[in-house]
């Protein structure tokens, strides 16, 4: 397979071991062969392609259709809302201490209570949003653009260049996920910054080999050919050709890899590798939560946590219905 | 049969040692001197420069890699000094804790995802479908701390049926005489039944919090694989021979949906390590997850970092033989391979 050697995918489809939903992305996208099945002549090739940047745009579209789909839609854009518009819904301080009104349970002056140095838990819960969703489109934009060129580059040299990339991306997969961010994240010296960059590079192989294995299949289809013979430049093929087509199964991953940058940033906030207190972030406030759940005060640590299981969950309802239409034969009930 | 093995042998050295030169860049190489956070703020010049030179941070880089690399190798991972001891012995008695809540949380994880894919596809239930993947999400979106303290809020606080986060047994009770190290199987082999019932009464909450993320995992996979495998032709034909609905998906549509799944026992093996980091602060269960954070937390970067090359080899290692095993049970993939 792709003359490798023996790559986990060779075997199995997904690479065993990695985050939870690239490893459900990358399942799916390799056994997604005919999204761009063979094509005959120029024309079918034309229309094939549109065809695919029809389905890319209308992917949202379609994605509403599906209930489950459209739920996870709307808890996401309330999450958006709440981490946009938070500072003017609710124009509270989520540094402020008020000593006096330590641990309030949920009321109308605070719908999610105070924490125990008095500070609204809601507008810490707003401010957590931003700083999880800032985070997680970070990461989902950096290690897709080096993966994809990563990817790029692998898929299209047939030299050293190529092995020795993709080395470099089995030995980042070496790692379970969050362990990798741990060490990075420690090394770097803990902090958003800091915790961004780790996750980012945990990332990055995932983008890399699904960018790299579709390279690897369009550069085998007779489009290429018939382009190159056209005259086409390398970049042309490459950004009119090769990339587009790429797009649908970068979405799906992205969808996944977001979800799994929202999870792991959490888990670094509650080892204490992530965000620094006193900044507000759902993990670390989860953390924080702990000490006071078992003396009653659930409120403090409750609220954040469903932050992170909304955004996760509405991210990966959306991308699976994506994957569905994209991959029609995949996991339907209904066949 | 032997290609195979020697490819993927030859991968996952390949891997690891990349994770060894990732691990050394990260730990050993950028900022922050691990000297001076020994030594302490206050250490004048000559002390830091003396264990600077004691720790070879004054040596070459390439020399530092490979005395790093000889010294994990040979089982010398340093003195934790948070925990007082060597880090080896520190991670050796605080394995058994681990794996006693790994092997549950995976059992349960595995027989419910099964259950569940089998319910969902066999009677093929648009609802109970729609219910459980809802259900499998969410287990993937709960971060597993925050699972540990809704079970603690819920189960200990609120409904006081469960011991809260007290470790692996009661103040009051004695561990049992060590065999395996594991607190149910030794306490059964003593015959010690109230000792038994403890540890399985401090077992509950932590296993059930471990055991979602590979729950919702592992009925994703099974339910995509049984679907899949029940759109084969052997199945019509199964059926078409007489054979009744459940006999045809038992003797057939099963053993073959279940095949892939094995390919998960090497990311449960990840999610082991993961979890482990994740669930038992929570818990205050003694486990190595437990002493990882508190390294963290103590900047006992030892530890850190023995703890993040054993990772990798662990899980590197275990990918490998679930890749050959895989090999060996199916032939179909030996083929592949080696082509």
């Amino acid at each position: 397979m792709e003359g490798e050697g023996l790559t986990s995918e060779a075997i199995d489809g997904p690479r065993p071991g990695h985050g939870r939903d690239c490893v459900r992305a990358v399942g799916t996208v390799m056994s997604s062969e005919g999204l761009t099945a063979d094509v005959g002549s120029q024309v079918a090739v034309t229309r094939e392609r549109r065809g695919r940047w029809e389905r890319s745009s209308g992917l949202l579209r379609l994605a509403i259709e599906d209930r489950l789909a459209l739920a996870g839609l709307i808890v996401l854009s309330v999450l958006i809302v709440l981490a946009v518009f938070g500072p003017l819904l609710w124009p509270q301080d989520p540094l402020a201490v008020k000593l006096s009104h330590t641990l309030q349970p949920p009321s109308f002056a605070h719908p999610m209570g105070t924490d125990g140095v008095g500070r609204d838990v809601f507008a810490r819960f707003c401010a957590g949003a931003r700083t999880s969703l800032i985070v997680a489109t970070m990461v989902v934009l950096v290690s897709g653009v080096a993966g994809g060129a990563i990817g790029l580059v692998a898929g299209l040299s047939r030299g050293l260049t190529g092995v020795v990339l993709m080395r470099a991306m089995d030995a980042i997969l070496a790692f379970p996920p969050l362990v990798l961010a741990m060490a990075v994240t420690l090394g770097l010296g803990a902090g958003v910054t800091a915790a961004t960059i780790g996750i980012a590079i945990t990332t990055v192989p995932y983008f890399a080999r699904i960018i790299r294995s579709d390279v690897l299949r369009i550069r085998g289809l007779p489009l290429v050919e018939a382009t190159v013979a056209l005259g086409a430049s390398k970049s042309r093929l490459i950004g009119r050709h090769v990339l587009p087509a790429t797009l649908p199964t970068v979405l799906v991953l992205g969808t996944a890899a977001y979800g799994d940058a929202i999870l792991t940033l959490a888990g670094l906030g509650f080892i204490g590798l992530g965000v620094q207190p006193p900044a507000p972030e759902w993990g670390t406030m989860i953390t924080q939560g702990l000490q006071y759940a078992l003396s009653g005060q659930w409120w403090v640590g409750v609220f954040p946590g469903l932050g992170v299981l909304g955004a996760v969950v509405g991210i990966s309802l959306i991308g699976d219905r994506m994957r569905d239409l994209i991959d029609p034969t995949g996991t339907a009930l209904g066949s | 049969m032997l290609r195979l093995i020697v490819t993927r042998i030859s991968t996952a050295a390949a891997a690891i040692f990349g994770a060894s030169i990732l691990a050394f860049i990260f730990l050993r190489v950028t900022p922050g001197d691990p000297a001076r956070l020994i030594v302490g703020p206050l250490a004048s010049a000559k002390t830091l420069e003396a264990q600077r030179h004691a720790m070879g941070l004054d040596q070459s880089l390439w020399t530092q890699y490979r005395d790093f690399i000889t010294s994990f190798i040979h089982g010398d991972w340093g003195f934790s000094y948070s925990a007082g001891r060597s880090v080896a012995g520190e991670i050796g008695s605080r394995l058994p804790a681990t794996l006693e809540l790994g092997l549950y949380a995976f059992v349960l994880a595995f027989v419910a995802a099964l259950v569940a894919a089998l319910l969902v596809t066999y009677r093929r239930r648009k609802e109970a479908d729609n219910a459980a993947r809802l259900f499998a999400f969410t287990a993937l979106g709960v971060p597993p701390f925050w699972a540990g303290l809704l079970l603690l809020l819920i189960f200990s606080e609120h409904l006081h049926l469960l011991p809260g986060p007290e470790g692996r047994l009661s103040l009051a009770t004695q561990p049992p005489g060590k065999i395996t190290g594991f607190y149910t199987i030794d306490a059964l082999l003593h015959g010690q039944l109230a000792t038994f019932a403890d540890a399985v009464r401090h077992l509950i909450l932590p296993v059930l919090a471990f055991a979602l993320v590979p729950f919702g995992y592992l009925f994703r996979l099974l339910r995509a694989n049984l679907l899949e495998v029940s759109r084969e032709q052997y199945l019509l034909v199964a059926r078409s021979k007489g054979l009744t609905e459940w006999t045809a998906f038992r003797r057939h549509a099963l053993p073959n949906a279940c095949l892939p799944a094995l390919t998960a026992s090497g990311l449960m093996l990840g999610q082991l390590i993961i979890g482990s980091v994740l669930v038992e602060t929570v818990f205050n269960w003694p486990g190595v997850g437990e002493y990882v954070v508190t390294a963290i937390t103590r900047q006992d970067y030892a530890v850190v970092q023995t703890f993040v090359m054993l990772s990798a080899c662990a899980f590197v290692l275990a990918n490998a033989a679930v890749d050959v095993l895989y090999g060996v049970i199916d032939p179909r993939v030996r083929v592949s391979a080696a082509a």
